[in-house]
């Protein structure tokens, strides 16, 4: 049994599919970001819908799954190149119940379901995290990693550590829904 | 602050043994999280990765992740034979990039070639490292491993692979008929060599014909047996290694060199099979080491516990037999450090009355921490993953024998490792009577999902009910009545929630960590559930048979196959008792 995480109920607004995004977060462009419900924003976080690819029309730059946790201070940040010439910015996908440590910056490409990034990480561009994988805190992922699936990664450049075991899907996906339900509005007193 | 932790004692074939004091450093080998754990449901006991044995099932490359069969595996000695390389110097994937596309004259980079301008290189993202330092370029940036080919074929190192191949072959062929006849019997003798061996000659006795597992038992024997291992001729190799490595080069270079970064690192040499050159400037990059699948098997009775799907990225298992589904899932709680403002109410000071301002200036509000003198409340919590409800018993060790008596007022576990420094003990307190646990239901998890307006609630019912727990646990049953905190706080679904109290010593230090018991009583499906009335009820006086202690795991012997019982050990770790100001940081530096 675990204690409720309390937040105070004005300083985050609360989605019709549960996503609770704190007010001191800085969303740029909104219309580019889709949550996929029941996912947490903390306090101070950035994510940057605004870099969008160049072009007209209504593009995804950056999309959560479901039962997502983006850290306090945490930066999202759309990948980019300079393919044949042109600058652009590619979008970021992020799979179900992934969590991601406060003071972490992501510019991965795509993060697979149940991953579990730590604290002041750099997760770098057009970066490939698995399913299942765990980046520990203080791991930079230098730009085009690959992590494959139940993989822990560690260290300055990241490199695999050990193998994740086989019930990881399983207990990452109670961790997550777990702290979900933990994360109340702290009541009047 | 260390949070508190609880892990499970693996007896590792061996059902008779006792866990090893939790205390000891070397102990955390032996005890483990429930979800690194396994369960035979053949020999009805608990198995970890330690103990499992342990067969490839698929070879991949970490990076591009494509699946390498096995033939090609040999082929190209365990790397990935495609475009992806590690960084001699620190170890990260280098990309292919091309060279700068030549500039035209008004100044801008016109560039026709979609993929760039050979000569191609490798470069490394994170330290700046480029083939291109060390004489290696490629017309074109694919098949990189390919052009790379006649580098590697001409190194000394796989020169001398190649021969010694060739001077075991003949040897392989020969007695390639004699072990095939052995190798049945070999493979039931498998039990006791380590699951790595196991893993390695598994691989090796598939992908090279003639070569026998691995068995400790049978080496000899075969030695003794046949002559023919004296009668191969003596192994030369290509050139004498003590003449290789030529130390008068190295120093002609170390002399000539400016800054320590021009020698390479132990560590960026290590990787190497052969003795190389010190110089950074010479290293070369590497094919990437592939990783693989494995399915792990019981060690005593050879049934598969883990079997992955083929995909190499796939996070799904064709079988998988995890103790999560087995043994109740079990959390720990200690309410005072999440929520310091009870902490006030719930823990009580025993020893020393002045204690009060002392406490205070060691649990800040933010950090609060457990100190010498004191009592403290804990909860467990056990969920159950079966079906069938389960009656649970509770036994903490209090000394390296299994001798049961709750009411010891003191631990001795706690002084044991140390023998030096005397060390006070904590006594723990837990309810001693069986206590049920509810079914599994599947409606529980849908409730968990969906009842969102529920749950706030709920966790406040349970703060509730932690701050005033005299009332729950006064209609408890059996001895828990001594105290405010001890007994069944709450059952809710599939889950109890007991309460345990934690008495610190005046002088003590470490870590609180207890050794105990959990026997668990269920009902088992494979036999007609014909009285389920009998049991089912709110079980917590039931009597339990309970089996002999010693052993962690028996099924009930007499005649009513329907109820088993599983016992086995669980290490609490209650975290750190924090250091008085004065004289604790003194001796820890001693």
């Amino acid at each position: 049994m675990q204690q409720p995480i309390y937040y105070s109920r004005n300083e985050y607004i609360e989605t019709d599919t549960g996503n609770k995004v704190s007010r001191k977060a800085i969303i740029a462009g909104p219309q580019n970001i889709i949550l996929g419900g029941k996912t947490i924003i903390s306090n101070g976080a950035i994510i940057r819908g605004d870099l969008r690819r160049t072009g007209s029309g209504h593009t995804v730059v950056i999309s959560l799954g479901r039962y997502c946790l983006i850290g306090e201070g945490c930066i999202m940040r759309p990948p980019y190149k300079t393919y044949r010439g042109n600058f652009n910015y590619y979008p970021m996908k992020v799979g179900d119940h992934v969590h991601i440590g406060a003071g972490t910056v992501v510019e991965a490409a795509t993060i697979g379901n149940n991953v579990e990034i730590g604290k002041n990480c750099v997760i770098g561009k057009f970066c490939i995290i698995k399913d299942c994988a765990k980046i520990e805190d203080n791991t930079i992922l230098p730009p085009n990693t690959v992590v494959p699936a139940l993989a822990i990664f560690r260290g300055s450049p990241g490199r695999f550590v050990e193998e994740l075991s086989e019930s990881t899907p399983e207990r990452v996906e109670a961790m997550t829904k777990q702290y979900y339900n933990r994360f109340v509005p702290m009541q009047d007193q | 602050m260390s949070a508190a932790s609880l892990k499970i004692y693996c007896p590792c074939l061996n059902p008779n043994s006792l866990p090893p004091p939790p205390n000891l450093p070397s102990s955390s080998y032996s005890y483990h999280e429930i979800h690194d754990l396994y369960f035979c449901e053949e020999c009805d006991s608990i198995r970890c990765n330690r103990c499992v044995s342990v067969e490839v099932s698929g070879y991949y490359c970490p990076n591009c992740l494509f699946e390498v069969p096995s033939a090609s595996v040999r082929g190209e000695k365990n790397r990935c034979a495609r475009n992806c390389f590690l960084c001699p110097s620190c170890k990260n994937t280098l990309i292919v990039v091309p060279s700068d596309p030549p500039e035209s004259a008004d100044g801008r980079i016109s560039s026709i070639n979609t993929l760039g301008d050979p000569p191609f290189f490798l470069y490394c993202s994170h330290c700046r490292w480029d083939s291109a330092e060390v004489g290696i370029t490629f017309e074109k940036p694919t098949s990189l491993a390919n052009q790379l080919q006649k580098y590697e074929d001409s190194a000394p190192d796989n020169l001398e692979f190649e021969r010694l191949k060739e001077h075991f072959e003949p040897f392989i062929r020969a007695s390639s008929a004699s072990s095939s006849v052995t190798h049945h019997l070999h493979t039931a003798q498998h039990i006791h060599s380590n699951p790595i061996t196991a893993a390695a000659s598994d691989a090796l006795s598939r992908d090279v014909p003639g070569v026998s597992k691995y068995n400790p038992l049978s080496r000899s024997r075969v030695g003794r047996d046949k002559a023919n291992r004296d009668e191969m001729p003596e192994y030369r190799s290509r050139m004498d290694v003590s003449l290789t490595g030529s130390d008068s080069a190295n120093v002609e270079n170390l002399l000539r060199i400016e800054s320590p970064e021009e020698i390479a690192t132990l560590e960026q040499r290590w990787i190497n099979s052969w003795t190389s050159s010190v110089l950074t400037n010479d290293l070369k990059p590497l094919r990437i080491p592939l990783h693989s699948k494995k399915s792990k098997r019981c060690p005593t009775c050879r049934h598969i516990l883990i079997k992955p799907e083929q995909k190499p990225q796939s996070v799904r298992f064709k079988i998988k037999i995890s103790a999560t589904s087995y043994l109740p899932l079990m959390g720990i709680s200690l309410p005072f450090l999440n929520n310091p403002t009870t902490a006030a109410y719930t823990a009580k000071r025993s020893i020393r009355p002045g204690a009060m301002w002392e406490e205070d200036k060691n649990s800040t509000p933010n950090n609060p921490v457990m100190v010498g003198g004191r009592t403290y409340p804990f909860v467990l919590s056990f969920t159950n993953p079966m079906y069938d409800p389960i009656q649970i018993r509770l036994n903490v060790l209090r000394s390296p024998l299994p001798t049961i008596t709750t009411t010891a007022p003191t631990d001795e576990l706690g002084t044991a490792p140390q023998p030096e420094k005397r060390r006070p003990p904590f006594a723990i307190t837990l309810p001693t009577f069986t206590f049920s646990v509810a079914a599994f239901a599947e409606a529980w998890e849908y409730d968990d999902e969906d009842g969102d307006g529920m749950i706030e609630d709920e966790y406040a019912d349970l703060v509730d009910d932690r701050r005033h727990a005299s009332a729950s646990s006064r209609t408890a049953p059996g001895r828990g009545g001594k105290t405010k905190t001890v007994g069944v706080l709450e059952k809710k679904a599939n889950t109890t929630y007991i309460g345990g109290e934690v008495v610190i010593g005046k002088e003590a230090k470490g870590d609180i960590k207890f050794l105990m018991m959990v026997t668990f009583t269920y009902r088992n499906d494979t036999v007609d559930d014909m009285d389920i009335g009998e049991e089912d009820g709110d079980g917590d006086g039931s009597p339990v048979r309970t089996t002999n202690p010693q052993s962690s795991s028996l099924a009930n012997a007499n005649k009513q196959p329907e109820i088993r019982t599983f016992s086995y050990y669980v290490v609490v770790d209650l975290g750190k008792i924090a250091q008085k100001s004065g004289e604790g940081s003194v001796d820890e530096r001693r």
